[in-house]
């Protein structure tokens, strides 16, 4: 269910399939959410291995408190996968309610590889956090994050917006903007404790 | 091989029990993939393994989540792609043609001559035993950890039944459509048989 593009033929052969291919594929997405341009390959060939290994990379990092304690981050945790698969759903419900002529794992899959940017934003500014606290650190760490925001903003839109009617793309597009503000915030407003 | 030598012994003992050996078409009850065997049924066994002893292996609550995720994916790719080929020769995937449209497509193999690739009968069993136990076991784990309110694992107990669901229903359907010629075969032989039946009845009578 999560990949498509399978090798057509007579299932009489039923090889098992190649895991290096899909490997492969999923960091060929990477690739092109890094340095969007106008191709179909996160159409065409959609899987949602990137999104559930991007989603959890986020839970793990926006996690407060140590690990080992008893309060430890599990609500936080069951928090950022909810917002993320439960805002996914709704934009792709949201979009296909408008006509739009995209399939609903498509959808998904796009809106989960285009948080890539904001990953690496939180990459960024867990790092930066290490240094002193103060204004300048904040001043870092919001300009990292409005750019990562923008990024992936762009990167989604160059998919999406193609399957919506001109008329209809703004109404598709602002329910991703603000998805992407809420990861961007919980992103920015995070302290470790 | 190994037919051919079971066989001989079972001549030389009796041939009566040589006679039912050749007139049935022999099954293969041994495994043939071994690996692919234990590595569907361990990852979803561990799985479950996991998370019903979370509370023993770690405190974290964090480690135990990432480690049942990790496992259920796993799972979910070997069955969908490797064990379900190689075992029981059905596969399903979704392809998505030039128009954009996106299709489903469930395959099961051809049944061939040769024996080579028939499928073995215990191999069989042990896919749709894995296949159908683990998502109910799922399922009863969602009702549980709803009715006692211990709603941080219904994240990951709604991944369970949902990756899991998703392979027994492809593999549902791949199966169901590759029996409705056997169904169709059965219903006009069990309407032979009555036929057969009332027909002699009313000669007898």
């Amino acid at each position: 269910m999560a990949e498509a593009a399978e090798s057509p033929g007579d299932p009489g052969t039923a090889t098992p399939r190649p895991l290096m291919r899909d490997l492969k594929a999923v960091g060929k997405k990477f690739m092109h959410v890094l340095y969007p341009r106008k191709s179909n390959t996160l159409l065409r060939d959609w899987d949602l291995w990137g999104p559930l290994i991007l989603c959890v990379t986020l839970a793990l990092m926006l996690q407060r408190g140590s690990v080992d304690s008893e309060k430890d981050g599990g609500p936080q945790f069951a928090e950022v996968f909810v917002i993320v698969w439960f805002g996914a759903v709704t934009i792709t419900l949201n979009s296909k309610l408008l006509g739009g002529n995209i399939s609903f794992f498509q959808s998904l899959c796009v809106l989960g590889y285009c948080i890539l940017p904001l990953t690496v934003a939180m990459l960024v500014c867990r790092l930066v956090l290490l240094a002193e606290p103060g204004p300048i650190n904040f001043m870092v760490r919001l300009f990292v994050v409005i750019v990562m925001f923008a990024w992936s903003i762009v990167a989604s839109t160059a998919f999406l917006a193609d399957s919506q009617p001109p008329n209809r793309k703004a109404l598709a597009v602002y329910p991703v903007f603000l998805f992407y503000f809420v990861i961007s915030w919980m992103i920015l407003t995070f302290t470790p404790q | 091989m190994l037919q051919q030598d079971s066989n001989d012994d079972i001549e030389d003992v009796s041939l009566f029990d040589a006679e039912e050996e050749t007139t049935s078409r022999p099954k293969k009850s041994k495994i043939r993939h071994p690996v692919a065997s234990f590595f569907h049924l361990f990852f979803r066994v561990s799985a479950i393994i996991v998370y019903l002893l979370c509370e023993l292996f770690s405190s974290s609550f964090i480690a135990c989540m990432v480690t049942i995720i990790l496992l259920l994916s796993c799972d979910f790719w070997a069955v969908k792609n490797v064990t379900g080929r190689l075992m029981v020769g059905l596969r399903w995937w979704n392809h998505i043609d030039e128009d954009g449209k996106s299709h489903w497509v469930f395959e099961s193999r051809k049944a061939s001559p040769q024996d080579s690739k028939t499928v073995s009968e215990a191999e069989s069993r042990i896919f749709w035993l894995g296949l159908i136990a683990c998502p109910v076991l799922w399922v009863i784990f969602a009702f549980s950890a709803l009715f006692s309110f211990r709603v941080k694992w219904l994240a990951v107990v709604i991944m369970g039944v949902v990756l899991q669901g998703a392979n027994l229903y492809g593999y549902i359907r791949c199966k169901v459509g590759s029996r409705k010629n056997l169904t169709s075969m059965a219903t006009s032989y069990l309407g032979k048989q009555f036929l057969r039946q009332t027909t002699g009845d009313d000669q007898t009578s």
